[in-house]
């Protein structure tokens, strides 16, 4: 084990470790806290399935981030794509008439389609073509697709009769079967490992995947090599906006069953975090996700339990990025010290 | 150590004491607004802490991040046993609907809003439009009368309200405020806006600045935690906002002119209290003035004592009937 896959974890526990002593401080028992946070999210069935219920878009959302850090663009977008793809995938939900076969596939398709789009046309060519930077390009996007959605909603085309801001509700044909009764788990999270699967093998195994990678580590070698530049930075936002529209096709056909005005607690930013925990990883992502999943579906039970205000689960997460970040700046001054670093990073490209 | 092992034996103490009590068990679940909204919710979590003082009941709180968690979080509570979980928000219509189906042996109370086909949950329902029509009558007195003097008041007939999202509980409070408002300045124009949020102040605040740059300088809010930017917004531009479900005076005490208050705590712990006592009522309960359910708050000391007189004597005619408040708003 290196320290470089060691770190994540080490970051975890001093992240562990510095929200017990906050609690403490506080004036509550962390002990209580904590055992309270694992009950809550693996203590029983129900827990189980809450916790995976979060970790599933998370999972997806972040395998879509890994995908482009991968390919070396910056996708900080998965929040809008995620957006457009639950606004796509609840539109075919409600308003279309198809027997369960066709309606799910199509909705997710729509959704996928929807996330791809909004991934790689604008933020996408003018990468390509103008040389914006799509840390900027995609931000901007999110913003659009927020409120986009929230336009639609919020006395807009799709919120339904009534005063909620949320659209009719999924036809049965559209809504995916839940898989443990009583919970919000569908047979959808049978998905997320053969996702992972897939973004593995497409970009270690597949002529595709070198040609994205490569164009990560150094688009001017990768031009020499023969890769068309503007064909890998469009795939590589395609793939993973559509990704992220999937993972919002899976929120509302799956747990809302509605789109809702409040339906993205900002999965798109936390999936950058848990990529970033995983080192871009797809099989890392799971983990990463199942621990943000549990850190969010725990909180409940430590607020029930312990009275711990649930922004303390926001404050552990919040160290574990410090950390995470800490150590790039380790390896940083390291290799300032001494001689220049020979591992070249996906991310950094160009 | 020493330290560790104490909590350790107070909380098998205070759990052996609970369980020995059989207390009730009471769950409260907020909307996105979250307990620090100074209004709606803490009134809520106000109510719940009175129970747990007064009535000895074992209280709980969580709080829901988005949409979704309504539905997980009212389930949680079920599944533990609550014996009572209480829904604060309009909102929360459709997942108590669902939830309360499921858990046929809990007991929900939702606030603002009514699922009545079924035994299992009481609704809180309130008359805002009175409180409205006070807060709004107030305003319109203050706008006519040019001998009032508010540093920073214009006296130029314009008054704004800035609501969260555009839901009945909200829009009940400013129809109120508009005909409170007609009532005592026939020539008022006021300007409406909702921001569309109940959790965040900057909208809030760039809407009441909007607001205030057409020419309104008393602006009444009815967005929960969006609505703190408005105060601020009043604060720091040195113009005038009315508080909403509790009084909010304390947040600038120079510049709220007063608040609209809602007594979603009494209602909490009503509620709570009519379990405990086994008077449980499915149905809906109204809270308006004639029974403290709304109210007005602390009026800012330089509005003249005939006003507060006369906001006394407006309160009186509501009660009585001689003044009826419809909760539409005028077009």
């Amino acid at each position: 084990m290196s320290a470089r896959t060691i770190w994540p974890g080490i970051a975890i526990v001093i992240a562990f470790v510095v929200g017990g002593i906050l609690t403490f401080a506080f004036g509550n028992d962390p002990i209580t806290a904590y055992r309270a946070l694992l009950s809550g999210s693996f203590g029983d069935v129900y827990s189980i399935a809450s916790t995976l219920v979060v970790t599933l878009p998370l999972a997806i959302t972040g395998i879509a981030v890994a995908f482009s850090f991968r390919s070396g663009l910056f996708n900080i977008s998965a929040g809008g794509q995620y957006w457009l793809g639950g606004i796509a995938a609840a539109w075919v939900g409600y308003a279309v008439k198809l027997p369960a076969v066709l309606h799910i596939p199509l909705a997710m398709l729509a959704a996928v389609a929807a996330g791809a789009l909004w991934g790689a046309v604008i933020p996408g060519l003018a990468k390509a073509y103008r040389g914006a930077h799509e840390v900027i390009t995609t931000l901007m996007m999110t913003y659009i697709a927020t409120d986009f959605g929230h336009y639609l909603l919020e006395g807009g085309p799709m919120q339904a009769p009534g005063y909620t801001p949320q659209s009719p509700p999924m036809q049965p044909s559209a809504i995916i079967a839940t898989l443990v009764p009583g919970t919000q788990l569908t047979w959808a999270i049978l998905l997320v490992p053969v996702i992972a699967v897939l973004a593995w093998f497409v970009l270690q195994r597949t002529s595709l995947g070198f040609s994205l990678r490569l164009a990560g580590y150094n688009l001017r070698a990768a031009r020499y090599a023969g890769v068309n530049p503007v064909a890998a930075v469009l795939t590589a936002l395609a793939i993973s906006g559509g990704l992220a529209g999937f993972a919002g096709s899976i929120q509302v056909l799956g747990v809302d069953r509605r789109l809702f005005d409040g339906f993205d607690p900002s999965y798109g930013y936390t999936a950058i975090v848990v990529a970033l925990l995983a080192r871009n990883g797809p099989f890392g992502v799971l983990l990463a996700a199942i621990l943000f999943g549990a850190l969010d579906t725990g909180a409940s039970q430590m607020q029930i339990v312990a009275n711990v205000p649930f922004n303390l689960a926001g404050v552990i997460q919040g160290i574990i990025i410090f950390f995470i970040a800490a150590e790039g700046l380790l390896r940083y001054f390291r290799r300032r010290r001494s001689a220049p670093a020979a591992e070249p990073r996906a991310a950094a490209a160009e | 150590m020493k330290r560790i092992v104490m909590v350790f034996a107070l909380a098998a103490v205070v759990m052996g004491m609970a369980s020995a009590a059989f207390a009730l068990k009471v769950g409260l679940v907020t909307d996105t607004g979250g307990l620090n909204d100074r209004s709606f919710n803490q009134m809520a979590y106000q109510g719940l802490q009175q129970a747990e003082k007064q009535l000895g009941v074992d209280i709980s709180v969580v709080q829901s991040k988005a949409q979704g968690d309504y539905v997980p979080n009212l389930t949680r509570f079920a599944q533990q046993k609550y014996d009572l979980v209480i829904a604060v928000g309009f909102l929360m219509h459709d997942a108590v609907e669902q939830v309360s189906k499921e858990f046929p042996d809990t007991k929900f109370l939702l606030i603002d809003s009514e699922v009545t086909d079924r035994a299992n949950v009481t609704n809180a329902l309130f008359s805002e439009q009175q409180a409205g029509y006070l807060v709004g009558a107030l305003a319109g007195m203050i706008e006519a009368d040019s001998s009032v003097n508010l540093p920073g008041l214009k006296h130029n007939d314009t008054i704004g309200v800035v609501g969260g999202m555009q839901i009945p509980p909200v829009d009940r409070y400013i129809a109120g405020y508009y005909q409170g408002a007609k009532a005592q300045d026939p020539a008022i124009n006021i300007i409406l806006g909702y921001t569309g949020n109940f959790d965040d102040p900057a909208s809030g605040k760039s809407l009441a600045q909007a607001q205030h740059s057409k020419g309104a300088d008393i602006i009444f809010q009815v967005a929960g935690g969006t609505g703190l930017g408005v105060i601020q917004a009043a604060k720091d531009g040195g113009y005038y906002a009315i508080g909403v479900d509790v009084d909010q005076a304390y947040l600038a005490p120079a510049h709220v002119l007063t608040s609209a208050e809602k007594r979603v705590d009494v209602a909490v712990f009503d509620t709570i209290k009519n379990v405990k006592n086994g008077d449980f009522k499915a149905g809906t309960q109204i809270f308006d003035l004639q029974n403290d359910g709304v109210g007005v708050g602390a009026i800012l000391d330089g509005v003249p004592a005939s006003m507060k007189a006369k906001i006394e004597q407006i309160m009186a005619d509501i009660k009585s009937g001689k003044i009826q408040v419809s909760d539409k708003i005028p077009q």
